[in-house]
């Protein structure tokens, strides 16, 4: 199930919302467990045993490091059998691992495998289980954080299964790790301040998604498969900064909307996105975008390869290995690995000697991360190296089809506003203006921005299924 | 003051998603839409079976959406949302004022190519002299009323590869020209991707020209309204359901004296020239002989050499006006029809065949091969 459709918010949350509220607060943790397996089996029910399995799996993982941390009370100090602990981390971490490579990335092996001559993997071509590369994530992390003494364990079955499969945050993030609410999960408040802000949370995120992101998407597809032939420099541009519009706003809009999600049922959750367009370095822009990712790497990762620790070497070999899997988690194909690996050069390059020079050129910086981001978009997004190379070609002035054709121009009419639109959605200053309006003008305005943004995206999610059948179209 | 604002919020946000889980509660499903022309999809019976498939679930979200309360009243305000945002275009239509003309997407010259030999094999396989017409739609003959700079592909560019791909035939039937000489007369529907019976009219005198008739002038005919309110194809689509509907006119009265059967049927059905009881629902263009069929004979009661006509259904606002001249008309939809068209034509010793086809369809339907069999 996804949130912005009709029957998440029409059908799935008011009854979701109204039992929450009605049974009594020890119940809200099972209400949400067999809530949150509904919202993940609805697309395939089959994988809930897959859930249930990741779910027991970590449950008891956890459990068992902290019988062997001493009984699990804890702490940094724990004496007790760290070698038994960390076996029973090892084994969890590569199930853990395995599942998420079985599932994801075996066909991708068996793809690639298959090229040498004489060899030959046969495809498992299976779906994907949605979600699992955040869940999977999730879940892992908690072991690890109970091994490290950073967080207690959790008894509790349907308080550990509700953790992982929190429907706001189970399929897109953000990545919320274990420890950050476990305190939640024993105990929360929900108050009206919190389920107000809530509210608007989701609406703004809800708007981002149907409103903005399908929108200037449809610019995208527009050119994404367009021939060099094709392709003007206007051409694309628009569809590159569409794209880069277009996977901001539907990827921070699902994080408000998780975000706000989450307040209503009294969770708070850590920010995911801030501004990430407006930084003036690469590195500045990974401290912006999908921030539980970045920290979760630097933590799981980075850090206990060493960090920066061990000399600028073995600092770089450990840029270079965090960024390949970042790459690689975001898809299993290649082209998200070159895609790490770009960052990799840009990050590599400013930690190098770029920062401090970068540092007294602010507008250059900008002007510099932009083009980084936006050029990194379409190495996203192309399914193939050539197609990226038609992209390129025509945005840095060497393509065939010149500056700009008559099509560019009705698209450009047609999108100009909305686009426009969604760059200055993307920029604080909106937040910044609205904040200092007069409190009465703020107070009718936020209501009225709530039904309206509702309205017209409830219009856009109804007519998503808009497809008359026109047998005397012949 | 702060504390008002948030509860006015909450208030309006759960009576949004509340009120709307009533009301799809109360309101009644409907199992057709008229705008549409599609059947809406019901209540899934539940099974196990159908959950593990996942078929349930599918079903499940269709329904929510399809059966959601004012269903037509949001696809008209996200049509119009479209428009103010700037956008000249929605769901493959392009808002030109009062008209509505849909995208036109050419496939490339090695598959027209391909189908124009579908139709050279026809006139191989056949000794009767094979006639072929292509009628370029409204978003060519008026392609001034587009949108600036709008995307859509000239047909005129597939009429001339095909009819430079066609030979051995009886004669490229020219509709472009007898179409575009009247194009600020109205021939074409504006809410609908049909030609008007007055655009039929200059097709019928372009077939005239090819085929050595001499047409009846403009003068001759008895021009009836039959509809006001005619909301058509790319008015449904479109979701521009504002645009005002078209009108309908007969030229040729139907006098009684010539009877349209369906073959399809067993045993065949007998209609009449025009079907009045089309014009009480949405599809009102399917008056003409009754819509979509895969094989009719009309016989005309008059005299004259016999004429099988391979159609989309343009023909059938066309077949009024061929009348005159011919004794017996068949109509075959290669959509529908299963036979060999060679064997059909042979066996009942038709004097001429005109393939006939809109440019749209022409490029896009998928049994254009069964010329060939």
């Amino acid at each position: 199930m996804v949130f912005s459709s009709i029957l998440f918010l029409f059908i799935y949350l008011p009854i979701v919302l109204a039992v929450y509220y009605i049974v009594p607060g020890r119940w809200r943790n099972l209400w949400l467990f067999v809530v949150n397996l509904v919202f993940y089996g609805w697309g395939e029910p089959v994988y809930i045993l897959l859930m249930l399995f990741s779910i027991c799996l970590n449950y008891f993982s956890g459990l068992l490091i902290a019988r062997y941390l001493s009984a699990g009370t804890g702490g940094r100090h724990a004496q007790g059998d760290r070698p038994r602990a960390k076996a029973v981390l090892i084994v969890n971490t590569v199930l853990n691992l395995a599942m998420l490579f079985f599932f994801k990335y075996f066909d991708l092996v068996a793809d690639t495998l298959s090229l040498i001559p004489g060899v030959r993997v046969p495809k498992l071509g299976l779906s994907l289980p949605i979600g699992i590369s955040f869940y999977t994530f999730q879940t892992m992390s908690y072991p690890i954080d109970v091994y490290r003494g950073d967080s207690y364990v959790q008894k509790n079955f349907i308080k550990f299964g509700t953790f992982v499969a929190l429907f706001p945050q189970l399929i897109a993030g953000p990545i919320v790790r274990y420890k950050d609410i476990a305190r939640q999960l024993d105990e929360r408040h929900e108050t009206l301040d919190q389920f107000a802000d809530g509210v608007q949370r989701f609406v703004v995120g809800l708007g981002k998604k149907v409103l903005i992101a399908n929108n200037v998407g449809m610019l995208w597809d527009v050119y994404a498969n367009a021939t060099a032939s094709e392709l003007t420099f206007v051409g694309a541009w628009l569809a590159a900064i569409a794209f880069s519009l277009q996977i901001y706003f539907d990827f921070s809009g699902y994080s408000d909307m998780a975000i706000g999600l989450g307040k209503m049922l009294g969770f708070e959750f850590l920010e995911n996105f801030n501004y990430p367009y407006i930084s003036r370095t690469v590195t500045e822009f990974w401290r912006r975008w999908h921030i539980s990712l970045s920290t979760w790497f630097r933590d799981y990762v980075y850090i206990p390869l060493g960090g920066s620790r061990r000399g600028l070497p073995r600092q770089l070999l450990n840029l270079l290995i965090v960024w390949a899997l970042t790459g690689l988690w975001h898809g299993a194909s290649w082209t998200f690995l070159v895609w790490g690996l770009y960052y990799a050069f840009f990050l590599i390059l400013e930690k190098m000697f770029l920062l401090k020079w970068l540092d007294r050129h602010k507008i250059v910086g900008h002007v510099y991360t932009l083009l980084v981001a936006i050029s990194g978009w379409v190495i996203f997004q192309q399914t193939s190296v050539s197609q990226t190379l038609v992209f390129f070609r025509a945005m840095y002035g060497f393509g065939q089809a010149g500056f700009c054709a008559g099509q560019d121009l009705y698209y450009l009419a047609g999108f100009g506003l909305l686009l426009a639109a969604a760059i200055f959605a993307s920029l604080p200053a909106g937040k910044t203006l609205f904040a200092r309006l007069p409190e009465k003008l703020r107070s009718v305005a936020v209501p009225a921005l709530i039904v309206l943004v509702l309205v017209i995206s409830t219009a856009y999610l109804v007519d998503s299924t808009y497809n008359p059948f026109l047998y005397f179209r012949f | 003051m702060k504390k008002t604002c948030q509860i006015i919020a909450i208030a309006v946000f759960l009576l949004f998603i509340g009120g709307f889980f009533v009301l799809n509660i109360v309101t009644p499903d409907r199992e057709f839409s008229p705008q549409e022309n599609k059947y809406l999809q019901m209540l899934p019976d539940f099974s196990f079976k159908a959950l593990f498939s996942g078929k349930f679930t599918k079903d499940f979200e269709d329904y929510t959406t399809e059966q959601f309360a004012f269903r037509d009243g949001w696809i008209a305000m996200k049509a119009r949302c479209e428009l103010l945002s700037g956008k000249k275009e929605n769901n493959g239509s392009y808002y030109c004022g009062d008209t509505i003309l849909p995208d036109f997407d050419n496939p490339g010259q090695e598959e027209i190519d391909r189908r124009a030999d579908y139709v050279n094999a026809l006139a191989e396989n056949v000794d009767t002299p094979v006639y072929f017409g292509l009628i370029p739609g409204a978003t060519e003959i008026n392609a001034s009323l587009l949108p600036k700079n709008a995307p859509a592909d000239s047909q005129q560019t597939v009429l001339d590869w095909a009819y430079g791909r066609t030979r051995s035939t009886a004669g490229n039937v020219d509709v472009q020209t007898a179409l575009a000489a009247h194009r600020d007369e109205y021939i074409f529907y504006r809410t609908d991707h049909h030609w008007t019976s007055l655009g039929a009219y200059y097709g019928y005198t372009a077939l005239c020209e090819s085929m050595g008739l001499t047409p009846s002038p403009l003068s001759a005919y008895d021009r009836q309204t039959v509809s006001e309110d005619f909301c058509g194809t790319t008015w449904s689509s479109s979701g521009f359901t504002w645009v005002k509907p078209d009108t309908i006119e007969t030229f040729v009265p139907d006098d009684g004296s010539v009877t349209v059967m369906n073959l399809e049927k067993n045993p065949p059905q007998e209609g009449p020239l025009y079907v009045t009881s089309f014009l009480d629902v949405k599809d009102k263009y399917s008056m003409f002989l009754g819509g979509n069929s895969a094989l009719r004979s009309i016989d005309t009661g008059h005299d004259g050499p016999t004429l099988l006509i391979v159609r989309d259904s343009y023909a059938d606002s066309l077949v009024p006006f061929l009348l005159e001249h011919f004794s017996r008309i068949d109509l075959v939809d290669l959509r529908y029809y299963r036979d060999s068209l060679t064997r059909y034509i042979n066996d009942n010793g038709f004097d001429s065949v005109l393939v006939l086809y809109s440019v749209p369809n022409f490029t896009t339907d998928q049994n254009l091969f069964l010329l060939s069999m």
